[in-house]
Order: C-alpha cells, then sequence, then structure tokens
C-alpha cells in the first residue's frame, strides 16, 4: 500500500487585510484555509482543482513554507514544514508563479545555474543536468538568450525546467500549462507523466478538466477553504453518475436560473456569461430523458432563445457544480465580495 | 521527532558548506552580471560625487567672492584643520564619494528587495532551500564590490577635474576604515530592505531618505555645526561616523569623534553590533510576513 509523502492535518489560514471605504479604514479577516486534512501518496499524480481565490494556492503556499498556517501541521517528505523548512524546500521542485520568477537579464542557462545553486546542486551535476533539461524540454533555441526576449510559453517552460533543477522527489505545478500553446502543453503533460513514471510525487493544481482526468491518479476539490471532494477522476465521477448532465446555450433572462432550481428532480444549475448576452447553463438532473421537456418548457416559457441543448457525459466540472452549485470559472473572492455585499444590504 | 511520512531524499541537493559557500559566490556574480546589461551604469554613478562636490565649491566662491576666500572661511568656521582651497576642494570631494558609497550600500538592498518582490523572483529565492544569510551575503558584496569601484572611479575623476591629490594624507588607512564601516552600513541596509519588504514601496521612501541622510552624515560640513541635540543624533549614526573617519584621515585633520583610537574603538563596535541588529530585524520582519501575507504578495 502506497504511504503518504505529503501529509497535512487540520491545517487552516487566516488572512488579515486592510480595507478602505468611503474613507473609512478597518480590517477584515479572510478565511483561505479551513481545516484541511489530506494525504497525497508517494509516487501519485494529486490533482488541486477549485475556482481562483478557493485556497489552492494558500495551501500550496503553506506546503512549500512561503506561508506559515494559522494552526494545524504538515509533512513534506519526512520533514516539518514548521520546524525543517530548508529541508522541506530542498524536497520539492516548484513553479508557482507561471513565468514570473524569472531573472530576464539573465539567460535561460545563467537562470537555470543561479537557481541550480540555490536549491545547493553542485556545480557538476548542475551542469549536467542543465544540458540534460536543455534536451529534454527542446530548450537549445533560445536558452543561451536573455529571458526578455522570449515568448511567454519560452519563459513558461524555462520556468517549468527551474522546478525540475534539482530532481527533487516531489514536484509542485500550479497551473503549468496556463500561457503554453497547444503542443506545447501537450509536450509538458507528456513529460510530467514520465517524471511520474520515474517515481516522483506530482501536486498539480489546473482549471483544465481534461489534464487533471488525463493526468491524476487522484483528484481533491476544494472550495471556500475547504475540501469538499477527494478521490480519482473515476470514482469522483462515478459518484454523480446517477445523475444526468444537461447543456444548454442561448440567451437566457434573469430568472431562468432560479425557475429551474424551482423544478422537482433538477439537482443544480450553474450558469456561466458567454459574452454578447449569451449564457451557458449546466443542469444536473436526475434521468435527463425525463426532465429535458420539462426543463425547455420552463425556459422557453421565460422568454429565452436555445441555441443549442445536449445532454452529455459527467466530468470533474459537474462533479464541482453538484457540489457548490457553481462552475469552476467563478472567481470565489469575488463572489464572496458579492455574498458579502448582499448580505450587507 | 518521527517523520509523519516517507522520505525520499532531496535529489541533487547537497547541503553543507560547500553549497552555502556557492550561493553566496552565485548570487553574487550573477547581480554583477546583470548590473553589466545595463550599458554604463557603474560609470555614470561615478560622477555623481563630482556634480555633488561642484555644488559647495561654487556656491562658496559666490559667497566668499573666490576660492581662496571660500576656504579660508571654511577652514576658520568649521574648525577643520585644512589649508587652502585645494583642501576644501578635497573635503567636499571625499564627503560627496563617501555619501555615494553609503548611498549605494543602503538603497541597492532596499531596491533588491523591492524589484525581486515585483519579479516574482524574491519568492522564488525564498522557494529553494537557500538560507536568507547567504542570500543577502551575495547580495551585500555585491554592493560593497559596486559601491567601492564607483567610490575609487568617483575619486579619480573628481581629482582629476579638481586638480586634487587624494594621495597626499594617509590613503590605505582612510581605505581601512572604509571597509571597517561596511559593516554597520550592511546593518543598517538590512534594517531598509525590511522596511521595504514590509510596506512595499521603494521610490517615494529613499527619494526621502536619501535627504534626510545627506543631511545627518555631513557631507558638506562637520556636524560639529548642528544644534546640540542634532549633533548627538547625527554623530550616533553611523555613517557619520565612517563619513568623518575617512575623511578625517584622508585630510590629516582631527575626527568630530576625537583621537583616532576613539574613532577606531567606535567604528569597530558599530561593526559588530549594527550588523546583528540589522540582521535580526530583518529576520523578524520576514517571520512576520509568511505569518501574514507571505513574501510574494507584491
Amino acid at each position: 500500500m502506497a504511504e503518504p509523502i505529503i501529509r497535512v492535518e487540520g491545517v487552516s489560514k487566516t488572512f488579515v487585510s486592510k480595507e478602505r471605504k468611503k474613507g473609512q479604514r478597518g480590517k477584515k479577516q479572510v478565511q483561505a484555509l479551513k481545516d484541511v486534512s489530506v494525504d497525497i501518496f508517494d509516487g501519485e499524480v494529486f490533482g488541486l482543482l477549485g475556482p481562483n481565490g478557493a485556497g489552492k494556492t494558500t495551501l500550496i503556499k503553506c506546503l512549500t513554507t512561503l506561508l506559515v498556517p494559522t494552526s494545524g501541521r504538515a509533512w513534506v517528505n519526512g520533514f516539518d514544514v514548521l520546524t525543517q523548512a530548508d529541508h522541506v524546500r530542498a524536497s520539492i521542485g516548484c513553479m508557482l508563479m507561471g513565468d514570473r520568477g524569472l531573472y530576464w537579464k539573465l539567460t535561460g542557462r545563467e537562470n537555470l545555474d543561479f537557481f541550480g545553486a540555490l536549491y545547493h546542486v553542485p556545480r557538476d551535476p548542475r551542469r549536467k543536468r542543465i544540458e540534460d533539461l536543455i534536451a529534454l524540454l527542446k530548450l537549445g533555441d533560445f536558452v543561451d538568450r536573455t529571458v526578455e526576449t522570449y515568448s511567454s510559453g519560452q519563459r513558461m517552460i524555462v520556468a517549468f525546467a527551474k522546478a525540475l533543477i534539482n530532481d527533487a522527489p516531489i514536484l509542485i505545478l500550479d497551473e503549468p500549462t496556463v500561457t503554453m500553446d497547444v503542443p506545447t502543453a501537450r509536450d509538458l503533460r507528456h513529460i510530467v507523466k514520465e517524471l511520474n513514471a520515474q517515481g516522483k510525487t506530482i501536486l498539480y493544481t489546473t482549471h483544465l478538466m481534461h489534464e487533471a482526468e488525463e493526468l491524476c491518479d487522484r483528484v481533491a476539490i476544494i472550495d471556500h477553504g475547504q475540501i469538499i471532494a477527494l478521490g480519482s477522476s473515476k470514482d469522483l465521477k462515478a459518484s454523480i453518475a446517477h445523475e444526468d448532465v444537461v447543456s444548454l446555450e442561448g440567451v437566457f433572462p434573469d430568472p431562468t436560473v432560479e425557475r429551474l432550481r424551482a423544478i422537482p428532480g433538477i439537482l443544480n444549475v450553474a450558469a456561466t456569461a458567454e459574452g454578447s448576452g449569451r449564457m451557458n447553463l449546466e443542469v444536473l438532473c436526475q434521468n435527463s430523458r425525463a426532465m429535458l421537456p420539462k426543463i425547455i418548457e420552463s425556459v422557453a416559457g421565460n422568454g429565452a432563445t436555445i441555441e443549442y441543448i445536449k445532454p452529455k457525459e459527467a466530468t470533474l466540472e459537474d462533479v464541482f457544480i453538484a457540489k457548490t452549485g457553481r462552475t469552476l470559472n467563478v472567481d470565489t473572492r469575488v463572489l464572496g465580495e458579492r455574498e458579502a455585499g448582499r448580505r450587507g444590504r | 521527532m518521527a517523520a509523519e511520512t516517507v522520505s525520499r531524499g532531496l535529489g541533487l541537493a547537497r547541503p553543507g558548506w560547500r553549497a552555502s559557500l556557492a550561493v553566496v559566490w552565485t548570487v553574487f556574480v550573477t547581480r554583477l552580471k546583470i548590473i553589466s546589461r545595463y550599458k554604463g551604469v557603474i560609470v555614470l554613478e561615478s560622477l555623481l560625487p563630482v556634480f555633488f562636490a561642484g555644488m559647495p565649491i561654487f556656491l562658496g566662491i559666490a559667497v566668499a567672492g573666490s576660492e581662496e576666500k571660500a576656504a579660508e572661511n571654511f577652514c576658520q568656521n568649521t574648525n577643520a584643520a585644512c589649508a587652502g582651497a585645494l583642501d576644501y576642494r578635497l573635503y567636499m570631494l571625499v564627503g560627496s564619494a563617501t555619501f555615494m558609497v553609503v548611498s549605494l550600500m543602503l538603497w541597492l538592498i532596499g531596491y533588491w528587495v523591492r524589484r525581486e518582490q515585483e519579479t516574482g523572483t524574491l519568492e522564488s529565492i525564498y522557494l529553494a532551500p537557500a538560507k536568507r544569510l547567504h542570500v543577502l551575503s551575495g547580495v551585500t558584496s555585491y554592493t560593497l564590490v559596486r559601491s567601492l569601484s564607483a567610490f575609487a572611479l568617483a575619486l579619480l575623476i573628481g581629482s582629476l577635474l579638481f586638480g586634487v591629490n587624494p594621495l597626499t594624507g594617509s590613503l590605505l588607512p582612510a581605505l581601512g576604515l572604509l571597509a571597517l564601516g561596511i559593516p554597520a552600513l550592511w546593518g543598517i541596509s538590512f534594517v531598509f530592505g525590511a522596511f521595504i519588504m514590509r510596506i512595499k514601496e521603494a521610490n517615494a521612501v529613499i527619494q526621502m531618505a536619501q535627504w534626510v541622510l545627506a543631511f545627518l552624515m555631513g557631507i558638506y560640513f562637520p556636524v560639529t555645526l548642528f544644534p546640540t541635540g542634532l549633533r548627538w543624533v547625527a554623530m550616533a549614526f553611523p555613517p557619520t561616523l565612517l563619513n568623518d573617519a575617512v575623511r578625517s584621515t584622508l585630510l590629516n585633520i582631527t575626527s568630530i569623534y576625537g583621537p583616532w583610537y576613539v574613532v577606531l574603538a567606535l567604528m569597530f563596535m558599530a561593526a559588530w553590533i549594527v550588523p546583528l541588529l540589522g540582521y535580526e530585524i530583518f529576520a523578524r520582519t520576514e517571520r512576520r510576513i509568511q505569518r501574514a501575507e507571505g513574501v510574494g504578495q507584491y
């Protein structure tokens, strides 16, 4: 049985931020993580999914010692994140800020050498590792140019190489493909799989469901600082298998979502604005075949224009919708502010 | 304490004293590489003390009528045991060049922290296992080399332009005192870096502090001219001590702090206490930030 290589036990993190509203100063407490506990097993690819502001990055920052948790404990590679921070950092290769975090006046090779030294990799193995990474990630065409001349995709791939420089047993990748073109992103996913096959444990955060489904052995869905679902993609999707998803595209007036939610048999509805007044509705229901006439009747009766309608197979996003009633595209922080605004009114 | 998880080693990392030295060296070389890619910066900043020294010299001529009279008045009113226009010029040049060393040493750390915060490289550095002390040692070594190069170049250019000979006094002891004053400047620069990391703003603070520093360290006059309270504040400020020690040695004049052994003792004391205090404040600020929003927040 696989043993945990990362253990999180009851970790909470509260931020205090300053607010200025209409000349009034105040302090606001935001609980970014609420009593999170999870084990990540040695040799697995573990996906962390959730909308912006859900707490993914805060959890990663606690695990990489950038932040001190308000309460709770965590261990990485056998080391305590609070008392053995240097060893924890040496155990991890990290890509947290996309293409930020590189020196633009240095070449890609000089950046790799610099960070290799900071990771305590001796000179000769460091040079060999840099050559290996140049070959593996096909950096040869641009690695000796200064980073300021790179495209954003090239910067991302060098940032990825930086995460691999110390050949650590744990790799933490936060949205690594976000500004890459499609072929480069596909290559990167292929390399992630290879690294995992070599025995590395990978903690991967993404918004892209197909990435999570393709790469991750297990997935945790995080929302409002709490893990709301945990398991393999297959298990999570199976957990809502008795539920169907109907996807609708068109122009829907305001009360449509509420009207749909009021129909017995409809479990949840998530709406995403598509621009020009168009929307995409994801309707989670039991038995879509039986529910479809009711859905169409409800929507059409409300003066909506339905442009496209199709039942679809459950995805991880549907798991998130089933648990929260929202899509992953919603920024939790904005939502929280809106909700607080409504409460305030 | 028993590990709560399995351990799979540290990959290619080999922590130890060699690795720590490599961090200091790599940070130092990298900073030099980066500044060398901004063409002409060091030469241009070496010219600044020449302009700074030119201002009081011309002001003196405007007030007194001639440079000789200005020098005579200056030496008489400040009790600086100098003599003639050449000493007057050298006094201003050495003060300006020392001010530039102090200024570069202090502000470069502040700008470094801020710039790294903005570009995301500060967070990258904090993700690595290298100790902050080693990274800071690399950066401070770089600021030392950069500011001493600028000092030497400024003195050379200034001496040629103003027709003075800085070698008339005790150059080697003066350079020794300059080196002895550096650790105290590091200490202040750590405090300053911590402050910048906390408030996430460098320009406004540096613009203001620059003039306060120039005023307090008496680049154009001995701080004995200040009223009593302000004089004590200025004299307790390590850059003032450094400036006065270097200048009095180079010009063979009496230090405002007293005989040479008092100056030396004070400089040794500052070289120990200020950096330790400065690093402690930096480390405390860093811990406080890690408990709050994190160093990456910019």
